[in-house]
């Protein structure tokens, strides 16, 4: 009975995200809506080293920017399909997670944090100065224009926005399915129990290395797909922004609001916190320079503050206290007030 | 020879930041990203006090490093210390190292409210002038900022040694616990600890505006210098701050004299990534001390 209307409910939310386009006509509002869904998907490709793993990585930028900038470089130079490209820019994004990884897993978490933030921003200098490597135009400061080829599926060109919501509808639904994989296969318990406590994870037989080296690479590779998937979308390459601080810190505090180490923390924080920001954005941002980051940051600031555990946590105390042991009972209440 | 004495000059402002950095996380295990903002916070009222009072820049240092340290302090008190609090037994605070860069964000935004976006810079009776050392001739800006870090360096050691609260910093570096038991007022030495850290800041802003331009996101340069240099000196270690700093100055103003800008950064990169590979724990830092 419970799971019933469980599943009932997931059925009407899929439906309803796939009827987006039918009811938003606006192009714009598309495109907003497209953004949160990107946030999402980045916050949880994260939350896969960042959240499970509890390894903080303040360098994600690195891996969305070469995942965009491989898979157009080779498309801009060759014409390789971005299909094929992203194969090649997460493999690329692989093995730099490897490089940072294996000598700071060895290490606790902060040699971790500092590298990832360290050497991002060192490859947004590298890839502000360069302006050619070897066969390929790589554009420096001034960024890399995507080439444009007209309405292609195999170039990942449309002019519409709705093939684009679809594509990152996809690709969210993947990232989840993947979190749920991780989380409930012995890789997720391998690296909870890491991440509770490193020692006792390694006296009961955990290759604690190992283990985080592979959530880095899965998190690295997924997060290069969202870099493909922001410039197949915008068609522009800016250093600072798909590689910059605030791109990798983004994807933390996100993940973070929305509740690190959960499944759908990072989704809810990621589509919840990015509207914010738009519709703050949007009222006052022509009025004061800097003014909808400050009341961003101050959000973050009071979360981390009074709801550390984030707005899953939060969710689920409102759905307890409303529901609490009728749920257990029939479940009924419980869904309609958390559909509500 | 010029290009050394600029080097060491840049490389002891980066191991005064460092140093700050390497403070707060040797006491209480916290990596500080608000540290650049904070620097930024400290250069921009400097450079106000310098151009609403005129005061030699240098003067200031008495002015700003108590302000600062009173804006660390109540940082660490209402900000820090209750989410710390809740983690108590977490052994590496994350939400904590989280809010500081969330208050980063604030901190920066805010000083572009009230700022604006522009560059600007203290031009000091002293800004222009060079002084011949022997052979060598250094920028007087550069020069005193130097003395001014080594100095400060310096007493800084001496005080973390010599006096009572230096102990009870240290101890309760150790062992909180322990210097807990042994009498020791924990979150006080936390927040005086945090306090000087950010007053150290003070010091290098001080030391920077005379000839180092000033906008809200200066405060990102100088914050991932600091991270390399901690990494490179080892963590919590003092001295390591201080010898990692000049390293990264000299490896900068040496390497732009012989290849590009973007050369030189990879240089550096190459220089952290072989440290973090061979020695990851860095110079001094300890493998099990922290």
């Amino acid at each position: 009975m419970k799971f019933d209307k469980k599943l009932l409910l997931l059925i009407g939310l899929v439906v309803i995200l796939l009827l987006v386009p039918m009811m938003v006509t606006r192009p714009y509002f598309l495109h907003v809506i497209i953004m949160c869904l990107l946030w999402a998907y980045l916050a949880s490709s994260w939350n896969i080293i960042g959240g499970f793993a509890g390894q903080l990585s303040l360098g994600h930028g690195i891996y969305t920017a070469t995942g965009a900038y491989v898979t157009m470089m080779l498309f801009n130079t060759f014409g390789i399909s971005p299909w094929l490209g992203l194969f090649v820019g997460g493999a690329a994004a692989v093995l730099i997670s490897v490089l940072i990884g294996f000598p700071t897993f060895g290490l606790r978490g902060a040699y971790y944090a500092l590298a990832t933030v360290a050497i991002s921003e060192g490859i947004v200098v590298i890839i502000n100065s360069t302006h050619e490597l070897g066969p390929f135009s790589v554009g420096g400061a001034e960024g890399l224009i995507v080439k444009m080829v007209g309405d292609s599926a195999a170039a990942l060109q449309f002019s519409s926005k709705i093939p684009y919501y679809y594509l990152i509808l996809f690709m969210l639904f993947l990232v989840i399915a993947v979190s749920y994989w991780i989380k409930t296969s012995k890789l997720g318990y391998c690296l909870i129990a890491l991440k509770e406590d490193e020692d006792a994870a390694a006296a009961m037989g955990i290759n604690v290395r190992n283990n985080k080296l592979i959530a880095a690479m899965i998190s690295a590779f997924m997060t290069a797909l969202g870099g493909v998937f922001y410039a197949v979308l915008i068609r522009y390459l800016e250093p600072n922004a798909i590689a910059g601080g605030s791109m990798s810190t983004q994807m933390v505090f996100l993940s973070i609001v929305g509740g690190s180490g959960t499944i759908l923390g990072p989704v809810i924080g990621g589509i919840l916190l990015s509207l914010i920001s738009e519709v703050i954005r949007f009222y006052l941002g022509g009025q004061l320079m800097g003014l909808h980051l400050f009341i961003y940051g101050v959000i973050v600031l009071l979360v981390i503050m009074y709801q550390p555990r984030g707005i899953v946590a939060l969710l689920g105390q409102i759905v307890q206290r409303f529901s609490g042991p009728k749920t257990v009972e029939g479940g009924v209440s419980g869904v309609k007030d958390s559909g509500a | 020879m010029s290009v050394v004495a600029n080097g060491l000059s840049m490389g002891a402002i980066y191991g005064l930041i460092a140093l700050g950095l390497t403070l707060i996380f040797g006491i209480m295990k916290i990596i500080n990203f608000a540290q650049g903002a904070l620097l930024m916070l400290s250069m921009m009222i400097s450079y106000w006090l310098w151009k609403l009072t005129g005061l030699n820049p240098l003067i200031l240092i008495l002015i700003v490093g108590p302000i600062m340290f009173v804006v660390g302090y109540l940082c660490q008190r209402f900000l820090v210390r209750p989410v710390l609090d809740s983690e108590k037994n977490v052994r590496e605070p994350v939400s904590v190292l989280l809010l500081t860069a969330a208050l980063a964000i604030v901190l920066e935004n805010l000083a572009l409210m009230i700022f604006g976006a522009d560059y600007v810079m203290a031009k000091t009776s002293f800004s222009e002038q060079t002084i011949a050392l022997g052979a060598v001739t250094v920028s007087a800006a550069r020069f005193y900022g130097l003395i001014i870090a080594l100095v400060v360096a310096g007493v800084f050691w001496l005080f973390l040694q010599r006096t009572q609260t230096g102990r009870n910093i240290r101890a309760t570096g150790q062992d909180r616990n322990a210097a807990a038991l042994m009498g020791i007022n924990v979150p006080n030495t936390f927040a005086i600890a945090f306090g000087l850290g950010t007053a150290l800041l003070a010091v290098a802003a001080v030391a920077l505006i005379p000839f180092y331009y000033v906008h809200p996101s200066v405060g990102q340069v100088f914050m991932t210098k600091a991270f390399i240099v901690v990494v490179l000196g080892g963590l919590g270690s003092v001295p390591g701050a201080i010898l990692g700093g000049i390293l990264i100055g000299l490896i900068e103003s040496i390497g732009a004299q012989y290849m590009t800008a973007t050369l030189t950064v990879v240089l550096v990169y190459a220089v952290f990534l072989m440290v973090l590979f061979v020695k990851p724990s860095g110079m001094f830092g300890s493998r099990y001390d922290w």
